[in-house]
């Protein structure tokens, strides 16, 4: 053995990166061992075709935490985002289209129906009003439910007294957010189809729900968590591709002195002889590295019945690991493109191709999406959610052409008996979604170079996202702060000691956060009594 | 034109629905001069034993009355007043296509033997699983007895809510308080395949947890939705199965029978068309006749959205109120079909006639063949469709209590899951209702061949009729949906969790109050304390 780390974190994802940037921040020797060729697990970018950058897997970025960025100084590290202007959702005949530019979408809004744009600005503030409630849970770590010890409670308990505080209706609308459906809630506001199946999509991406699922509302703070950070708008695009926020993470880290290493797959990590205490971890070359904590940002059916040999966790511990819900529920479809493709019925120009065209023209489209996936089949006529970040940033294809990201729901990982399995049916999954969109926009079919489609198992084989979901883990009320990923182990901790979890199936979960990173190494620094820097 | 009050009172009950009723004798227990309006010709509101056209009678809308808050019977004397409660030992029977069943006993060991034949495993699981939602379920009725703390502010008595509160969370073990959270929003699909490998048996259980609502089984918070079912009765996991004898009317006249013992005076025929209010509170209530009855409580039985929108002036409520008040969710899903039959019918799964008259005599569960099963009956409910594969619970009450056939033969009363309250296609004419009925009837055909000939009389009762006939809007049976979204705390609004309406002196007492629906009297029970303390405070 070489030598000995303070630290040595299992996976170079955002997540990951941001714990070893935060612990070297504090002084310890850190290593992060990546297994793929390239940083950011499934924050990352690749040229899939010559001249063609692809955020292969997270193609957006909102809820970054900005401490984050300002603690690792990210923007000197390269950390640019461009803004999404709007969303755009083409219909047979006609469109609906929401932009940055207030007054134009209250106008749009109004072409459809004059309640729904009066809704939109009350709706729009509360929202807003909610969103800023909830953040602090991201920043929370969640206490054990059975704990008596009042510090664990402070931050519950501070958000009760201001839950006390709010006022009834926004109390209301609190309460039918963490618990009903998108569409439910959506439909106490408005009457325009197109308008509330968009506004609902938010609420379905990466989990196994449907529109109409209750716990499907909460997601749709999200869209407002971002925008009142100031320094952020709602939704945008890292320069380059997604794959530059890791890039920027780690150069930070490596500036704070930690060593990164790709190529550098784990197999297991090592544990004292009475197996109660990590010790370091073994690589798949079999070279041993010892290090004081081990961190694992792999997500928690990895961490716990890959890397450890069985028999090592208490039995009830792993049977709760092991009912852990995954169930990869979408796919992507990259396309590379000679032009832009021109949607039927349009506003003109390109400017409404800047933001995210989504396919999504009523609730009922969306949840029939839903049933086709609940029966292990990928949808037939999906939600898809485009764009094209080449518009905004030239730079990720050759000028002149584009790329097209395509975000695709449903593609549910496990499929039905019978059915041929992914690797034997992407092709056809690839084609419902090109043939989808050609019914907007015809001339697709014509300008696409080269199409690349990356299905759940792909998800799951080639970035080690179980099952291929894209949060670690269903985030679903059940799989959340208390219980996120196991009751009773939601403070980074697991029942091995100096073995801890960093990754997205910890609270507060999935997404480009890197609160999961943060919360993790500063559980970690305080349970090792380090300052932290 | 109105006339002068007739009489005065201290408290009206705007409803004689079983709540109505236990609030009625609870208000009149306590020494109040108390009046129950009610507007059909029968008390009881959805409890109710209706006849048939060929002489028997079949229930209304709940068939069985497991849930009645034991609390309720012993403090209103219902035993005194003619009451006579069976519960059978079978609970509930689920015919499977190939012949087979799964049936759900009382006794945890029988059902767990049975089980067996299903999966050794499943078999194990279900001691385990039968204490475990027991051990759930004690904590929701604690729940239950208690009156939501306010989300605003705080008091004492919230405080001493919250003790009492953290006193059974922590009677709980520390792995089932833990579980419990994250248990409670669970869908019925996921929280039954963790004890559980076949199919039938999930399904089997899953049908207590969608049971008159709007959610599918994979649906979130329809794990709630079976802990509340087995909070308060002594059906485990099973579930209960308790018929009143003479049916469920029987258990109304006996609740009216306590009401008249304590003072009530009941009125039928009596329609009240709204609460009159002055200053801000309660004067009284106007009946359709013009008669107007002045009292400074009106306890009202009818749903939430009724009550605020449909008996307040509009200026009491206030834009916000109403808006909230008008996005109650009520989307009923659920139509009752009664059978009268000339014989038994022939259940094959259920074995011999003297076997098969013994294990149907809990709720026979028609469609619980699978999760996904169930959850496609359920689709084509979201699109405004009847399924071809409705789910039914269905009894036959005459099994235990012939004189509800009193020339002979049985009763089966069909209560069909995932019946859409709008139609996609067309209304519920007609043609529609008797549509539904055949289609209900070929559904049973399928476990029991040979029932269509055995028909004597039936009616069909669709949403839309049970809106008509019972006054629950959008045809809901438990007033409000109840889902995450309108629970405890925020049942049936946030800030009117409590009972109390906006205005002084209106309080709501039926099931779109804390804790809900079903044959219950708990939130009359709850609520009428409720009101007693604020009279003691002024």
């Amino acid at each position: 053995m070489a030598q000995r780390y303070d630290a040595v974190i299992i996976g170079g994802g955002h997540n990951g990166l941001t714990t070893a940037a935060y612990l070297a921040k504090a002084g310890w020797k850190t290593l992060v061992l990546e297994k793929r060729r390239i940083l950011g697990g499934a924050t990352t970018s690749d040229e899939i075709v010559p001249g063609y950058t692809f955020s292969v897997l997270s193609y957006v970025v909102s809820l970054l935490r900005p401490e984050i960025i300002r603690d690792l100084e990210l923007a000197k590290h390269g950390l640019e985002i461009l803004p999404l202007d709007g969303t755009f959702t083409p219909l047979h005949g006609d469109y609906l289209w929401r932009r940055d530019d207030h007054a134009a979408t209250m106008r749009e809004i109004r072409r459809w129906s004059a309640t729904d744009a009066d809704a939109y600005e009350e709706y729009g503030q509360l929202m807003a009003d909610m969103a800023r409630f909830i953040k602090p849970i991201l920043g929370m770590v969640p206490p054990d439910p059975t704990s008596i010890d009042p510090r664990d409670w402070l931050g519950v308990l501070g958000l009760g007294r201001d839950f006390a505080r709010l006022p009834e209706r926004q109390q209301a609308a609190f309460l039918g957010l963490m618990t009903m459906s998108a569409a439910d809630f959506l439909d106490q506001w408005f009457e325009t189809e197109p308008l509330k199946a968009t506004m609902s999509a938010s609420g379905i991406i990466g989990t196994f729900l449907g529109v109409r699922s209750p716990g499907t509302a909460y997601v749709l703070l999200h869209h407002y968590m971002g925008e009142i950070d100031g320094a952020f708008r709602a939704w945008g695009f890292q320069k380059g591709g997604t794959g530059a926020i890791s890039y920027a993470i780690a150069s930070a880290a490596r500036a704070l002195g930690v060593e990164i290493r790709t190529e550098a797959g784990v197999s297991r990590v090592t544990l004292t002889p009475s197996g109660d205490r990590a010790t370091g971890v073994v690589l798949e070359s079999g070279e041993e590295i010892a290090a004081n904590v081990v961190v694992s940002s792999a997500d928690v059916r990895r961490t716990f019945l890959q890397f450890l040999e069985p028999g090592i966790l208490p039995e009830d511990f792993e049977a709760q690991v092991r009912r852990f819900k995954f169930r990869g529920s979408s796919g992507k479809v990259n396309l590379a493109l000679d032009a832009l493709p021109t949607f039927t019925t349009n506003p003109g120009g390109t400017e409404y191709l800047r933001g995210a065209v989504s396919i999504s023209p009523s609730l009922e489209h969306m949840e029939r999406a839903y049933d086709d996936a609940k029966y292990g089949r990928f949808s037939r006529r999906p939600y898809v959610d485009i764009v094209f970040p080449s518009l905004v940033d030239p730079s990720v294809a050759p000028p002149g052409k584009h790329v097209m990201s395509c975000f695709v729901q449903y593609a549910p990982y496990n499929l039905a008996e019978g059915a041929l399995d992914w690797d034997n049916q992407k092709e056809a999954f690839g084609n419902v979604v090109i043939d989808l969109v050609s019914e907007f926009a015809p001339n697709l079919k014509d300008v696409i170079v080269e199409k690349h489609v990356v299905s759940p198992l792909d998800m799951e084989r080639d970035w080690g996202l179980t099952e291929g979901n894209i949060f670690h883990g269903e985030l679903s009320l059940e799989q959340l702060f208390f219980s996120r990923p196991i009751p009773g182990w939601a403070r980074y901790r697991t029942p091995i000691r100096d073995y801890w979890m960093c990754g997205s199936s910890t609270h507060p979960g999935g997404g480009i956060m890197g609160a999961n990173g943060r919360l993790a190494a500063l559980q970690l620094l305080k349970a090792r009594k380090t300052k932290v820097a | 034109m109105s006339s002068q009050p007739s009489a005065s009172f201290d408290a009206i009950v705007v409803g004689g629905g079983h709540n109505g009723l236990v609030a009625g004798a609870y208000l009149a227990k306590a020494g109040l001069r108390t009046l129950v309006l009610e507007k059909r010709a029968t008390l009881g509101g959805t409890l109710e034993t209706r006849p048939l056209a060929d002489g028997k009678c079949a229930p209304g809308l709940f068939h069985t009355v497991g849930r009645l808050r034991p609390s309720v019977a012993r403090e209103l004397g219902l035993r005194g007043h003619g009451l006579k409660l069976v519960a059978p030992e079978v609970r509930a029977f689920a015919p499977q296509p190939d012949g087979r069943a799964v049936t759900l006993w009382a006794d945890a060991a029988r059902t767990a033997d049975e089980l067996r034949a299903w999966s050794r495993a499943d078999g194990a699981a279900w001691v385990e699983f039968d204490r475990h939602v027991r051990a759930l379920a004690a904590f929701i009725a604690s729940l239950n007895d208690a009156t939501p703390p306010a989300t605003s502010g705080g008091s004492v008595g919230d405080a001493i809510t919250g003790l009492l509160l953290g006193r059974a969370f922590k009677k709980l073990s520390k792995d089932d308080a833990r579980q419990l959270l994250r248990i409670l929003p669970m869908a019925i699909a996921d929280f039954v395949a963790e004890s559980f490998e076949s199919d039938p048996v999930r399904a089997a259980i899953a049908m207590r947890a969608v049971a008159f609502t709007a959610l599918g089984s994979w649906s979130m918070g329809t794990t709630a939705a079976l802990l509340a079912d087995s909070a308060g009765n002594d059906g485990g996991a099973a579930g209960q199965t308790v018929y009143a004898m003479g049916g469920p009317g029987a258990l109304a006249d006996a609740l009216a029978a306590a009401a008249r013992g304590f003072g009530a005076e009941i009125r039928t025929g009596a329609e009240v068309l709204g609460v009159t209010t002055a200053d801000g509170r309660v004067t009284g209530v106007t009946l359709a006749s013009g008669e107007e009855i002045a009292a400074p409580i009106v306890a009202s039985g009818l749903d939430p959205k009724r009550t605020l929108l449909g008996l307040l002036p509009p200026l009491e409520l206030g834009p916000n109120l109403r808006w909230r008040a008008g996005n109650i969710r009520q989307p009923g899903r659920v139509a009752r079909v009664n059978l009268g039959l000339s014989t038994l019918p022939v259940f094959p799964a259920a074995g011999e006639p003297e076997e098969a008259s013994r294990r149907l005599r809990g709720r026979i569960l028609v469609g619980a063949t699978g999760i996904d099963d169930m959850e496609r009956a359920f689709d084509a409910s979201k699109y405004g469709r009847v399924s071809e594969a409705l789910l039914l619970e269905a009894t036959i009450p005459t099994l235990v209590d012939p004189s509800l056939a009193p020339d002979g033969g049985h009763v089966m009363s069909v209560i069909a899951q995932y019946v859409p309250y709008r139609l996609a296609d067309g209304t519920w004419d007609a043609d529609a209702r008797e549509a539904l009925g055949d289609r209900v009837v070929a559904r049973l055909e399928s476990v029991a061949p040979g029932i269509s000939a055995l028909v004597t009389a039936r009616e069909v009762l669709t949403p839309v009729d049970l809106e008509a006939e019972y006054g629950l809007t959008g045809g809901h049976p438990y007033h409000q949906e109840p889902s995450l979204d309108a629970w405890f705390a925020w049942r049936p609004l946030v800030g009117h969790a409590r009972y109390r309406m906006p205005v002084a002196g209106l309080y709501l007492v039926g099931p779109g109050a804390h804790p809900g629906g079903g044959v219950t009297g708990a939130p009359a029970q709850n609520a009428v304390k409720e009101i007693l303390a604020d009279r003691k405070r002024r």
